[in-house]
């Protein structure tokens, strides 16, 4: 007879002790629920709570003070911002949203937090236990995927060879005077693939090129190049070819303390779109509004219209169309494929953490293996640490040997944290809001 | 190439329906694993019936490494009550035959054989799986943009390491028996004998000379060169998970669900991750990039070779390194240039 | 070897003592087969260590097979798996993979001064060395044992120095980086203690093991004082996962750690250690 588990997070000052007052109260409230005491609801990381259903629970509870009573001032406002975001992407990624619960229960309030246990309870009662798991059959039967709704646009007239001068002029004018120490661009490779490129000297700056095969964010090595390495000289300037979409990156790098500002001159250039595969517009330009590069120190390029569609949030709307079982299995089946070879991940600007929380040695946060439970725990705990601050440069969806659609988890996270705090990330130099920077902590250098 | 086996040995000659059923009658008896479509994706799976493999396939995104090699595989399973402890090995059982291995992913099994069974000690998972498997090749009519099998030691018509071997003809196919197994899975009986010629194949143009062997060591210590190659690597171990070849492995307990009870795994790892020399406490050999992509070229090209006695390089040439890096690393520039290093 | 080389032989932890800080001597009885298996192992092999649960991880073998019926081994307390060691008690079980890798040519070393170089922990592989050493003293020259650490807290083997050194020509010198007011040896880097003793490379092989900094530096001054690459001998280290020379973890060029190794000498490495620091 199933007996839904049940992991509930209570903060020491208000709801641990609503609880507690509760069970001297003699008031009845289920068994199911092992309760996990912590400091304040916002500690309650959606680390912690996707590792509870990671675990096995069938559903998870989240009780804060209510807001404005927070023995820490602000920590549940942290709670109240962050665990709404997790619980958009678990839905979106077929988990039913009753199974995860954020309330707020004061000290006092015994009785509401009996109500709330038990009415939370009964609802993951209902939905009966969580089903993360696919059968390995159906799995086998490579079931055909649904078919994402596509846009296929022609590749719209730019005027490659003038950006192209202008990006050399460029390049050695930086290069000559010494400002920078190397122009990050794009070349054309032996098999005529366009690539990225370092150029040091202005002899080389006749290797620069711009066309439409200028998919990479080159964003994505400033981190590497900028970091200052113990004992030697601080790293000098570096200059970097953006597209709109990647000079987003390098606010959100900035905004996070990855390097100074001054550090990188970014030679901005409008883009009419890149590539895809097919010749066609890349996906992600189908639906673009910022042409211009929206931070530069020097622009490239006349201005560039801007192209609306509502494909992208149609495929949102294709997974929202579907009922949870279905949801998850077409996520099942599209992680059943990963390797695990975190070309998403290296291929991000932003994802540059010196140990990976899923690529601890200890396992930790998750297992070694690469079994399907692993890869849907690292792919849903990757969007979540995307949110607000994922800029849709599309190159972790590019960059996957097993086509894996994870933009459209990436996509999904960025409406939700703009309906939520009208944010986007990299349009100005602010962190994601769901981030928290203590003051003080972050210093330069 | 001579053709010696039209004479020694026995061809068939097959039309597109004969072979099709006789895949669907060894699957009501083996394990069939074929090229399939799985959301777009040519990959080797398990096929049910003929109608499920993707005819016309061209070359997988993974190589058959993962039907010996799987990217993770349980080790031991350790059970641990009070002080007492009781580990359990289960190898792979179930005999399995892979349909359309192409010739440069069979000269990668063999590759893996140098390492895993021709190398004391044996290992025993991985000769479980190989002694339980048959490869039918399907030589390569075509040679895709980025193969370059003839520059390592390869042909696009190798039926050396297969157990049965396949030519497209404009009609169907040419059969062949190339071992004793692979023999034995044909119906002998109920096929056309033939004398015909095996059909002529472009091969690729070399596209570059490797160099040999006792050159190597002379490229080491060319630093400046391995940090302008690797200048671009997003370090994201993609061409050594694809790659036939690359076997490399972490091992690692985790817990299992029951308490008490654990499981040793291994799955795959690559020397071009950031933390794959890391040890505890803190010590990180090869940090710099430059010097991970050394040390994957020259294990391809030299220490590979040299650890477990080939002859040939341990590249076979396949060229999905080439197509999947994101940043268009390409292995036949890096030899190449390398070779003209003075 | 078993015919499953990853499965590990099941050991019992006969002792555990303190060794020096953060350093346990762990003195393991084996069952089940594995007494056969490291039935003469040699001095210089090295084993993996499995805290069922946690992972393995390879070891030296610390003591010279025949003294005592237990095989010994020296971990310090850095990550996962050595924390796990750590945690156990006297007759918990533990897993015993082994013996792995080459060993020292002790036959060659015979009728030659011998000079050991050990650094920390690393001292615990030499070990079987001198132990080998002293229970044939007549078939080996001198015996000049230079032994280092960081700090006096972390030498290992302090309880065995009076028998080294009141065997027969056998000469010990301790030095640490930092000494504390106890201390009343040398204070310095093992490379200074080692241009103090000045030992001459006349018929002599030297023996070095510790961390790889100072290998390579230890390497260095051998080679400024007149001893030929070929005659010193190192026992190096890399994170390992199989030790068998299948996993390809613990490659220093060609040449595999676990295989060809972890005895080298230096004429085979020495161009390599670069890559090691």
């Amino acid at each position: 007879m199933y007996e839904p588990r049940i992991i509930a997070f209570l903060c020491t000052w208000c709801s641990y002790t609503g609880a507690d007052s509760a069970g001297i109260a003699r008031m009845k409230s289920p068994a199911n629920i092992r309760d996990i005491r912590v400091p304040c609801s916002g500690r309650v990381s959606p680390e912690l709570i996707m590792r509870a259903f990671n675990q096995g629970a069938d559903g998870v509870l989240a009780l804060g003070c209510h807001v404005g009573e927070c023995h820490y001032d602000t920590g549940n406002h942290r709670a109240a911002k962050r665990i709404p975001a997790l619980h958009a992407l678990m839905t979106y990624a077929g988990l039913e949203p009753e199974r995860l619960r954020l309330d707020w229960v004061s000290a006092s309030e015994g009785e509401r937090f009996s109500k709330i246990a038990t009415e939370f309870t009964e609802a993951v009662r209902a939905l009966g236990p969580i089903h993360w798991k696919m059968e390995s059959r159906r799995l086998e039967e490579a079931a055909k995927r649904m078919e994402l709704e596509s846009e296929s646009v022609p590749l719209p007239p730019a005027d490659c060879a003038g950006k192209t001068d202008a990006i050399r002029l460029k390049a050695r004018e930086l290069l000559s005077s010494q400002a920078v120490e190397c122009v990050i661009g794009y070349e054309v490779g032996p098999r005529g693939r366009t690539r990225p490129v370092f150029i040091h000297s202005p002899e080389d700056v006749e290797r620069l090129v711009w066309n439409p095969g200028c998919v990479n964010n080159l964003t994505s090595y400033l981190d590497d190049k900028l970091t200052p390495v113990g004992g030697k000289e601080p790293p000098k300037p570096v200059a970097v070819v953006a597209k709109p979409c990647d000079s987003r990156a390098v606010n959100v790098l900035v905004a996070e303390h990855r390097f100074e500002r001054e550090k990188v001159h970014v030679i901005g250039v409008t883009c009419e779109g890149v590539a895809g595969e097919d010749g066609n517009l890349q996906f992600r330009c189908v639906n673009c509004q910022e042409r211009t590069p929206v931070v530069y120190d020097t622009l490239v390029g006349a201005p560039v219209e801007g192209r609306a569609s509502d494909v992208p949030a149609r495929r949102i709307g294709q997974m929202e169309a579907l009922a949870p079982a279905e949801r998850m299995e077409f996520w099942l089946g599209e992680f059943d494929r990963c390797i695990r070879c975190y070309a998403c991940r290296q291929a991000c600007p932003l994802c540059d953490c010196p140990v990976c929380l899923f690529e601890r040695d200890d396992s930790l946060w998750v297992g070694m293996g690469i079994g399907l439970d692993e890869k849907r725990t690292f792919h849903l705990g990757r969007a979540y640490h995307m949110a607000g601050r994922c800029v849709g440069c599309g190159e972790c969806e590019r960059a996957c040997p097993m086509d894996i659609p994870v933009c459209l988890l990436n996509h999904k996270m960025a409406q939700e944290i703009e309906k939520m705090f009208g944010h986007r990330a990299g349009m100005t130099v602010a962190p994601s809001p769901i981030i928290t920077i203590l003051s003080g902590e972050y210093k330069e250098g | 190439m001579t053709d010696q086996w039209a004479s020694a040995n026995k061809r068939w000659a097959v039309t597109q329906e004969q072979l099709a059923g006789w895949l669907d009658s060894l699957a009501k008896v083996r394990t069939i694993i074929a090229p399939r479509d799985v959301s777009g994706v040519l990959l080797f799976r398990k096929v049910a019936d003929s109608s499920q493999v993707a005819w016309g396939f061209g070359r997988t995104v993974m190589s058959v490494k993962e039907a010996f090699l799987p990217s993770t595989e349980r080790l031991l399973t350790i059970h641990k009550t009070g002080q007492e402890v009781r580990l359990e090995v289960e190898l792979a059982e179930g005999q399995q035959i892979i349909f359309g291995v192409r010739p440069c992913d069979a000269r990668g099994v063999r590759m893996l054989d140098a390492v895993f069974l021709d190398s004391n000690p044996v290992d025993p998972y991985y000769a479980a799986r190989r002694a339980n498997t048959a490869l039918v090749g399907l030589a390569c009519r075509q040679v895709g943009a980025s193969c370059f099998c003839t520059a390592t030691g390869g042909a696009p018509d190798e039926a050396g390491d297969m157990d049965v071997m396949l030519y497209e003809t404009g009609e169907g196919y040419l059969v062949e028996a190339v071992t004793e197994r692979g023999r034995f899975l044909i119906p002998g009986g109920e096929w056309p004998q033939t004398r015909q010629p095996r059909p002529q194949v472009q091969p690729p143009e070399a596209a570059f000379t490797v160099p040999a062997r006792e050159d190597w060591p002379r490229f080491f210590n060319q630093a400046e060169y391995w940090d302008r190659m690797a200048e671009r690597c997003h370090s994201c171990r993609v061409c050594a998970y694809i790659c036939p070849t690359c076997r490399c492995f972490a091992v690692r307990d985790e817990a299992l669900p029951k308490p008490g009870e654990y499981e040793r795994i291994r799955c795959w790892d690559s020397c071009e991750g950031k933390n794959y020399r890391l040890v505890a406490g803190g010590h990180r050999p090869r940090s710099v990039k430059g010097e991970r992509i050394r040390n994957r070229m020259f294990c391809k090209f030299m220490y590979f070779p040299e650890q477990y006695d080939l002859d040939e390089a341990a590249c076979t040439g396949c060229g999905r390194c080439i197509d999947a890096c994101p940043v268009n690393l390409d292995i036949t520039e890096i030899v190449t240039e390398l070779g003209r290093l003075a | 070897m078993s015919d499953n080389p990853m499965k590990p032989y099941l050991g019992r932890l006969a002792e555990v003592k303190d060794l020096a800080s953060e350093i346990k001597l762990f003195r393991v009885e084996l069952m089940n087969g594995g007494c056969e298996a490291f039935q003469g192992y040699q001095p210089g092999q090295f084993a993996f260590l499995s805290a069922f649960g946690l992972g393995e991880a390879p070891f030296g073998i610390a003591n010279a097979c025949g003294q005592g019926n237990t095989l010994d081994f020296a971990v310090n307390r850095l990550g996962s798996v050595t924390t796990g060691l750590h945690e156990m008690g006297e007759g918990d079980i533990l897993g015993v993979r082994g013996p792995m890798g080459n060993s020292f040519p002790m036959e060659a070393f015979k009728g030659r001064d011998l000079v050991v170089l050990g650094g920390g922990i690393g001292g615990a592989p030499l070990r079987p060395v001198i132990q080998t050493v002293l229970a044939n003293r007549a078939d080996y020259g001198q015996l000049t044992i230079l032994w280092a650490a960081r700090h006096p807290s972390l030498l290992v083997f302090t309880d065995e120095y009076e028998a080294w050194r009141s065997a027969p020509d056998t000469r010990l010198h301790l030095t640490v980086d930092q000494a504390d007011p106890a201390w009343d040896h040398n204070t310095g880097l093992i490379t200074d203690l080692l241009r103090k003793v000045n030992p001459s490379p006349k018929n002599a092989v030297t023996i070095t093991c510790g961390p790889p900094i100072m290998i390579y530096y230890v390497s260095r001054m051998l080679g400024e004082m007149g001893f030929s690459p070929v005659n010193n001998y190192v026992t190096l280290e890399a994170r390992m996962h199989c030790g068998l020379g299948k996993c390809g973890r613990c490659n220093l060029g060609e040449k595999l750690i676990c295989v060809d190794g972890p005895v080298f000498n230096m004429a085979e490495v020495g161009n390599m250690l670069e890559t090691f620091l």
